[in-house]
């Protein structure tokens, strides 16, 4: 016979004011079984959880149940209560009669009460059943995985490399630094981001403790927290890296010149290339789509003239494996394409350019060095208009979310122009000026003040050329009139997106996405960087639009997430999995097919279901889809669950 | 104030520098455009049409001719309410100065002005002293006023003031 002890908690007047606690706390002591029942204002107290404790120990219990809150708020509280008096923590169950029962039935007392009676009768019919269970434990591999080299990726390597653990960087390009180091200068200091940028890229390309895997790209992903193994495409740079002295003469031997990714198409580079000169790695590589080799057979100019004999032509894609604990996904932001904004004449007007673009003709290092001549026929801008929110905050036709750097990088982009071009006028069209960081208003004052920024409030609506003039018509809100202005270059401030491909990493690594591909958090306040994957984590523009503080203060957020788990040498995991009845089992594969995880496998030398312990995360799928009853959650086993239905059944 | 389709290139995009240096101007773009000044405008309870906030706005788009030419420039009552509550400094009232300011030096003067102005020449004070005004002072002891217009004039003449008036008399 069960030693049961139920503690009804009052939760103020959460519970109390419909439930009356005192009745349902002396019905259930009668109940078989329950050997003591009581009731007290705040169980989750210290005096109330010291009452448990008492009772626990006096009472000789083999099993609670806390009649209270959510078992989403308190359970992990009440399972560490038992277990520091020895009973096993699997031992104790909470019966949910807030948001199950007084929250929803405030009108009736009664009836609020007899529920909240069966659904405790219920609790402890399940109890009754429950196994002590103990947690896996599972050894880490305190090596990381960060994948993405922007800011954050950068930060988050350097925070678990300096604190003594290996960590693997991948990236997809073949110099580490993102978009950071495409800017012009950054907000609100106007620091030169090249500057506070590469004394990081250097040291990650220093650190004994991170591998760093340029041009490269995660392949495969196999295995669980702690104890990840990844496959990594090496892509063919054409230059064998390792004899490479990054001399450059290759670089000016070509005589190919194609536009500048990285210049976002607004200058040359050649088609062998670094993407800047403060490159890490400084090594370059071979554009096959556009090398004279490739395409013509012939030239090989790079070849020749390389006195290391780096270059080589028949370099394949390589595959190399890395075990590691934890991995961290930063892997950044795009621009909305452009061309999705007819209106507003991207592409057919060469004097409409994008954010970035104007980062680049801005850069003091950029291909105009800082000097803004628009594109089309390199004339200085008198009159520039800059319109945000293009593609953001606007649920109709793009984007609904707010992609939050804009009206920053717009004040500066505004702000540098001026100072290039002191004579010159800078428009601004803007919904709302959302300028909520350290410094950030002040920033946007200084530059209406001091530098006369227009700041227009209104929506473009129309875009089209007249001479060489760009004829801007939008709506001043503020006079309650429409407005035409005539510009020389107009700056779009695009809507920040998830990088490309990050949803096929996302499925690889089994992350969530929001519906614009934006990975999603644990949790929104209390587990921003963690995901729903035990052991990922995410850092940067990759989760949501963010700029670079806040990309560098989640990374080292994330950082330090896996320099908790690496703390310990195992990982503990919820026991509360599926288990299979390997003399039940027939091997239909039903679980197989429906595990969101890849936890359960057919055996094939036995062919029968197995759980992976460590990759189950105990959501109880394969019970419900197991035909035979073979497949068992731990603690919630089939029979658990008619013993619950019956306590409710025999109640009604 | 028109309600038409503003052109920016028929503007005077200079307008805000000019403001700035005026003194009372000094402030002109810290305007975010809150309409507190608008909130608290007593004569903008009576009339929808005085908005000083707008006022701002044109100014600092540059729409001169609008903004000078504006009623509510010359006939703000100068309470000092605006300019209290101004979360941004910009001292409205003081730029409402400056505004008439630099409107009679591009030869704008509201009529009103005028009228008082020249009212002032012709009498030494904004009315005429007539007979029945001065019995009444003699009862109570005062001393007799005259209407005279000739110091004014001369301060009109030596402080420019008559070059702004004249017109408006040749007029009548």
């Amino acid at each position: 016979m069960s030693r049961i002890g139920v503690f009804v908690c009052h939760c103020g007047l959460n519970i109390a004011g419909t439930v009356d606690v005192e009745k349902a706390a002396r019905l259930i002591s009668n109940y078989p079984g329950v050997i003591y029942a009581t009731d007290y204002v705040y169980m989750c107290s210290d005096p109330g959880q010291d009452m448990i404790k008492e009772v626990v120990k006096e009472k000789k219990l083999d099993g609670i149940v806390v009649a209270a809150c959510s078992p989403t708020m308190h359970e992990v509280t009440f399972r560490n209560t038992v277990a520091s008096v020895g009973l096993n923590p699997y031992r104790c169950e909470i019966a949910n009669i807030r948001e199950q029962c007084s929250w929803v039935h405030q009108n009736n007392k009664e009836i609020a009460t007899e529920k909240a009676v069966q659904i405790i009768e219920a609790t402890v019919e399940k109890l009754k059943l429950d196994k002590s269970l103990v947690p896996l434990s599972i050894p880490i591999t305190k090596k990381a995985l960060v994948i993405g080299g922007g800011i954050a990726g950068i930060q988050a390597s350097l925070d678990i490399a300096d604190s003594g653990y290996e960590v693997v960087l991948v990236e997809k390009n073949q110099s580490i630094g993102g978009h950071m180091l495409q800017l012009s200068e950054t907000f609100p200091t106007l620091d030169c981001p090249q500057c506070i940028a590469t004394p990081k890229m250097v040291q990650v390309g220093q650190h004994p403790k991170i591998k760093l895997l340029a041009y490269s790209e995660v392949e495969e992903v196999f295995g669980y927290v702690g104890n990840f193994k990844v496959k990594i495409r090496r892509k063919a740079s054409f230059v064998d890296w390792d004899k490479c002295t990054g001399c450059g003469l290759c670089i000016e031997k070509c005589p190919v010149k194609v536009l500048s990714e990285f210049d976002e198409f607004l200058a040359k580079r050649k088609a062998i290339y670094t993407l800047f000169p403060q490159a890490v790695p400084n090594k370059p590589v071979i554009d096959s789509n556009n090398c004279l080799y490739f395409t013509k057979g012939k030239c090989r100019a790079c070849e020749k003239n390389c006195s290391v004999e780096a270059i080589n032509f028949e370099q394949k894609d390589s595959f190399i494996e890395e075990d590691v604990g934890a991995i961290i996904v930063a892997t950044g932001y795009d621009l909305m394409d452009k061309a999705e904004i007819g209106e507003y004449g991207y592409g057919k007007y060469e004097d409409v350019i994008d954010g970035l673009q104007a980062e680049r003709v801005l850069a003091p290092a950029g291909p105009t060095n800082g000097i803004p001549y628009r594109p089309s026929d390199g004339k200085i801008p008198k009159e520039v208009v800059f319109i945000q929110c293009v593609g953001s905050r606007d649920p109709e036709h793009y984007y609904p979310y707010c992609s939050k750097v804009c009206c920053m990088y717009t004040v500066k982009q505004a702000m540098l122009y001026k100072h290039a071009v002191p004579d010159g006028q800078a428009y601004v069209f803007y919904m709302d000026i959302r300028c909520n960081g350290k410094g950030y208003e002040e920033f946007l004052q200084r530059g209406i003040e001091e530098d006369r920024i227009l700041y227009i409030r209104g929506r473009v609506s129309k875009i089209f050329k007249d001479g060489d003039k760009i004829e801007v018509w939008g709506a001043d809100t503020l006079t309650g009139r429409k407005i035409e202005i005539s510009a020389d270059m107009v700056v779009l401030a695009m809507a920040m997106i998830p990088s490309q491909g990050v949803k096929k990493l996302a499925e690889k690594l089994r992350l969530a996405t929001d519906e614009y591909g934006f990975l999603t958090e644990a949790h929104p306040k209390l587990r921003p960087v963690e995901s729903l994957t035990a052991g990922c984590f995410l850092a940067g523009a990759a989760q949501a639009p963010k700029d670079i503080p806040e990309a560098v203060a989640q990374a080292s957020g994330a950082a330090s997430k896996v320099l908790s788990l690496f703390s310990q040498d195992v990982f503990y995991h919820e026991p509360i999995i599926g288990s299979v009845d390997e003399e039940v089992c027939v091997g239909c594969g039903n679980c197989v097919s429906i595990c969101a995880y890849d936890a359960v496998e057919l055996d094939l030398a036995t062919k029968v279901a197995k759980v992976n312990p460590a990759l189950c995360e105990g959501c109880g799928a394969c019970s419900a889809a197991c035909p035979s009853g073979a497949m068992q959650q731990n603690n919630f086993s089939k029979r658990q669950i008619f013993e619950m239905v019956d306590a409710f059944a025999k109640g009604s | 104030m028109g309600e038409g389709t503003i052109v920016v290139k028929e503007l005077d995009s200079g307008f805000k520098y000019r403001v700035t240096e005026e003194p009372g101007g000094e402030h002109l773009m810290r305007c975010y455009a809150c309409g507190t000044c608008t909130a608290s405008c007593p004569v903008r309870s009576i009339d929808e049409s005085f908005n000083p906030r707008k006022i701002i706005r044109m100014a600092i788009l540059g729409m001169k001719d609008e903004v000078l030419k504006s009623d509510f420039v010359w006939l703000c009552s100068t309470c000092y309410i605006c300019q209290e509550r101004c979360p941004q400094d910009v001292v409205i009232t003081e730029l409402m100065n400056a505004l008439k300011n630099i409107a009679v030096k591009e030869g704008i003067i509201h009529p009103g002005y005028v009228a008082q102005a020249t009212e002032i020449g012709k009498f030494g004070r904004l009315y005429e002293i007539d007979d029945f005004a001065n019995k009444k002072r003699e009862k109570m002891g005062l001393p007799q006023l005259k209407s005279e217009g000739k110091d004014i004039q001369t301060i009109y003449k030596s402080t420019g003031v008559d070059n702004y008036i004249a017109k408006p008399e040749e007029e009548e």
